[in-house]
Parts: C-alpha cells; structure tokens; sequence
C-alpha cells in the first residue's frame, strides 16, 4: 500500500502520540489568500500515530514550522487511493476545522467531507 | 518487594463457547521483573481478587479494550487502600490518556530490559506518571521465557483437559490493516525472535498444545520455515494465525504439528476456496475468521458470505462485528465521518455494533451477526466441531506418542468450578 508522491511535496515528520516519531505526506499551496494545507496519510511508510489521530496535534505542528498563521489555514486530511481492492481504501479528502485558543488549534477537531466540486476547486495534485 | 499482578475479567460473548485460556501478556511482563520482585498472579477470569492479600505495590496487565473499565475499577479499589498501582499491556497503549486517571503510573511499550529501573524508582519512591517507550523496541533477542511458573494450571483445564499454552516467536506486524491496531502499537516492524532462543522456550513448556499467538506467521518466509524445521522434533500440536500460502512451508508446518490456523475470510473468491483447500491437503484444520459490518457490505454479501463459509468446508467459523479501535484506520474514518455512537469500552468486543454502518442499520448489522452465528452452527453445534477438531489432534498425538490423557481428578472441574450434568436417574 504504497501512497503515489502525487499525493504530497515532502514528508513530514511529527511527533504523534506519545512523542511517536511519525511520518505524513504534506502539501500546502495558497489559494485565494487561504493557506491550504493537505495531510496524507502513509500508511505503510508510518511508523507512528495515524493523521487523524494526531489531528490537531499534527496541525499545530505543521504550522509552527511553516509559520503559518493558523486563522488563515485551511487544513485538510487526505485518505490516498493506494489502488487498494478495498473501497475504504479510495481517495477521500475531509476538510478538518479547529477552535483557535491563544493563537493555536485547540480541543477536538471536526470534519467534513469534500464533495467532487469541492476537491476540483481546492485540490492541486 | 511483593507485586500483585492482576488480569481483569471481561464479559464473555453470549452463546459462544467460553474457553478461559492462561493469558500470555502478564506471563511475559513477569519474566521482565527482577529477581528480588516476588510476583502473586491473578487472572480475574477464573478467579476472585483477594484485594486483602498483602502486597507492595499492583500492577493491571490488560490485553482487551474490554477489560480496561474493569482495570481502572480495580485500581481504584487499591488506590483507596494507599496502593500505587501500574498499568501495562496492550489495550493500556490503546487508552493511555484515560488510564493515567487511575493509575500511579502507567507503562508504554515492551518491558524487556526496563523494569529493573521502574521498580528501583518505586524502591527510591520515584515511580514515574509515565514510563513511554513507544516506538523504541526492545532488542528482540532480549524476550526471554515466560513466567508460566505462576499459573494456577488447575484452573485452565475443562473436564481433566489441560486448556493450550500461548507462546510468540515474533513480535510486530509489517502489514497495516483496517480494523487492526497492532501496526501503531508495533511501528509497522515485524521482529522475528531468533529461532535459537524460540526453540528454548518452547522446550521450557509442559504442555504439548500451543496457541502461537503472533500476529501472523506469513510475514518472513525464510524465518518460518527454519522456525518450522526446528520445532519438528518438539512434537508440539500448535493452533496460529496464517501460514504462508506455499507448498513447502505448508509442509513443514504440518510437520512441526500445526494443528489448526485461524485464517481470514472476507470474500466469497475461489482464492480463499482455494486456501482453505489447501490447509487441509496437509492436515491443517481451518478456523475462518468473519469480520462483518464492512463498509463494502451489504445484507446480501452478508448472507452471501455465509452460504459461502457452509461450502467450502471451514472446521470452525468465529464471526465478529468490526470494533473501531483507536489508533485503526476503522477508527480514524468512522470518527471523522460521525459514525461511531458508543464509546462505552465495555461495549467493544467485536460481538456488538458501536457506529453506524454504511449499507445496513446498526440494529440490522447486529441481527446478522447473530443469525452468522446461528446459520454455520445450525447442524452441527461449535462443541461438537470443536470436538472434532481436538479428536485430530488426539490422534496425531496417540500416532507419535505424546498423548497424555485427561487428569481424571479435574474431571469434574471446569476451569476452577464444579461441572454440574446433566445425568437421568
């Protein structure tokens, strides 16, 4: 189950769980002013705590290394199609919204699926 | 130093057959203490915590997302009395955050090699909130034989019949699959022991039935056959996950005494015919294993599925229902999706629908399960297939004499209780 590079610019790695070294595809780009921001997750090449796991974690993470102002983040999780047999294996994007305390994401995120129009429009892979 | 080390009970799944086998996560920990720590063991499952026996200090090892509430109920109870307890094992990892709120301290990862410092810092009184190795794994070679010393044996046996030993050769798993969670907890690795080592602590063991617990054998071919050849003079009769799908390794395994595999069923293919088929060619009994409640389920692959399991020939079929486990790939997308509406970890034991699945209501999915369960078995019941299975295994060891025969003093004993029959006057 290897997830195509398409799918991401570089691999990030992140502390998870438990300061679990672990790894995630990431792919950020702006788009009409928003700093997009896609998580993907790598499954096999993982050695850690999963993206959504981590969630908002991994986003704080993501934006302090990048710098990124996190009231101009548009965060989003990526499920790969790793050409897996399995349907829960296709391709999914889930668009993952934080509270913002003291200038970071904070308590537990919350999602929402993309729809086809949605991924053409935010999507650049 | 005296440590009272407790395996919490869970609630058995109605109407299937209850086995309580000696669980093999405290055995394993146990070997990792050192020698000045003098362990007590109870297993909660065939016996009653004595919470007056005097002790040190408690140590909860839990395996099962079931036990945990039961774990923390019981550490409270010691935490009353002024006892620290520790926490340690699998489903410990899994709910890590909730356990710390019970707990004087909790420990993640595999002990080999760190419990000597733990428990020097329980000594000096510095025992840590968190012991975390996660993702930092142990030399392999360290695991060495279990404390099976500690069993109380009388109380794994049913009717005189001793209940299997579990044993590992390996720990870790290269594979990453959607309703498992052993990819977080083993980073992904899969860390054969070295067969030397596997070899002496298999020869430590006095029982001649082997439930080889690792996650699956078919993950180094090299590795499995040597593991195989080296266990042939044993005579050992083992039950396992899956087996390489080779004639060669098929063979030897069936020489090293491989008794029966727990093997998956998910489709309805002439590959998974085919394997079964090919079990059997070599002796090898099969249990399938069903997980229903799939997202690429409907009731009719459901019902499909188990018409199916009555054709091919299966000795044994265990159904569940899929259980989001955190730290799976089933639980990630459940929860981003909004479908999980139990996290009672009481209700987590694969028997009872937690989230809603996708073709079928929650209620249906959980009818099928029962009618899985009642449709495989209806013409002939689980003891009975089981009986057949153990009559196999009776044979081969009455063919290369190890057969040893029931103790005739437990014959009336199940697990540690009275056997009541149902005798006519």
């Amino acid at each position: 189950m290897k997830v195509p590079e398409k799918y991401y610019d570089e691999i990030f790695d992140f502390k998870g769980q438990w300061d679990m070294p672990s790894k995630c595809g990431l792919k950020s780009y702006e788009l009409n002013g928003k700093q997009i921001i896609i998580v993907t997750e790598l499954y096999q090449d993982n050695p850690g705590t999963s993206v959504t796991y981590a969630g908002t974690f991994l986003a704080n993470q993501i934006c302090e290394a990048k710098g990124y102002n996190v009231e101009n983040v548009t965060y989003i999780e990526c499920n790969p199609d790793t050409s897996s047999k399995l349907s829960f294996y296709d391709e999914e994007f889930f668009e993952v919204s934080f509270d913002i305390v003291d200038g970071q994401f904070a308590n537990q995120p919350k999602y929402r699926q993309l729809s086809e129009e949605e991924i053409k429009e935010v999507i650049r892979l | 130093m005296k440590l009272k080390l407790i395996y919490p009970r869970w609630k058995k799944l109605p109407g299937q057959t209850t086995f309580n086998l000696p669980p093999h996560g405290p055995v394993v920990f146990a070997a990792t203490l050192p020698e000045w720590v003098d362990v007590s063991f109870t297993d909660e499952n065939v016996e009653d915590i004595d919470f007056d026996e005097p002790c040190d200090m408690v140590a909860i090892s839990m395996m099962l997302s079931t036990q945990v509430k039961r774990g923390w109920a019981i550490a409270d109870k010691y935490r009353e009395k002024g006892l620290q307890v520790m926490f340690g094992g699998i489903s410990t990892m899994l709910h890590a955050e909730e356990t710390m709120l019970h707990a004087d301290s909790v420990f993640l990862g595999e002990s080999e090699g760190r419990m000597e410092a733990v428990m020097n810092d329980w000594k000096n009184g510095q025992l840590k909130k968190v012991y975390n190795f996660m993702g930092q794994m142990p030399d392999i070679s360290l695991v060495g034989p279990a404390r099976r010393d500690l069993y109380k044996r009388e109380l794994y046996n049913h009717k005189g019949v001793p209940m299997v030993d579990l044993f590992h050769a390996s720990r870790g798993c290269r594979f990453s699959c959607y309703p498992c969670a052993v990819s977080y907890l083993g980073s992904r690795c899969f860390r054969p022991r070295p067969i030397d080592k596997t070899i002496a602590d298999l020869e430590t063991i006095d029982n001649n039935r082997l439930f080889i617990v690792d996650n699956s054998l078919a993950q180094n071919k090299e590795w499995e056959m040597q593991l195989f050849k080296e266990m042939i003079p044993l005579k050992k009769k083992w039950i396992s996950h899956t087996i390489e799908d080779d004639p060669q390794v098929l063979d030897l395994a069936a020489q090293a005494g491989a008794w029966y595999v727990y093997q998956a069923v998910y489709d309805t293919s002439n590959y998974i015919r085919e394997r079964v088929k090919r079990y059997h060619d070599y002796g090898i009994g099969v249990e399938g294993t069903i997980l229903l409640g799939l997202d690429n389920q409907t009731e009719d692959d459901i019902k499909r599925l188990i018409d199916f399991l009555l054709e091919i020939d299966l000795d044994l079929a265990e159904f569940t229902v899929l259980a989001p486990f955190p730290h799976t790939k089933a639980y990630d997308d459940l929860l981003r999706q909004g479908r999980i509406f139990d996290f009672d970890w009481d209700h987590y034991n694969a028997g009872q629908v937690v989230y809603h699945p996708k073709h079928m209501s929650a209620e249906r999915l959980q009818e099928l399960y029962e009618y899985a369960w009642k449709a495989f078995y209806k013409d002939e019941t689980q003891e009975e297939k089981m009986f057949k299975l153990f009559s196999n295994v009776v044979l081969r060891e009455m063919e290369d004499g190890t057969y040893r025969p029931r103790d005739r003093k437990l014959a009336n004993k199940s697990f540690g209780k009275d056997v009541t029959r149902n005798i006519k006057k």
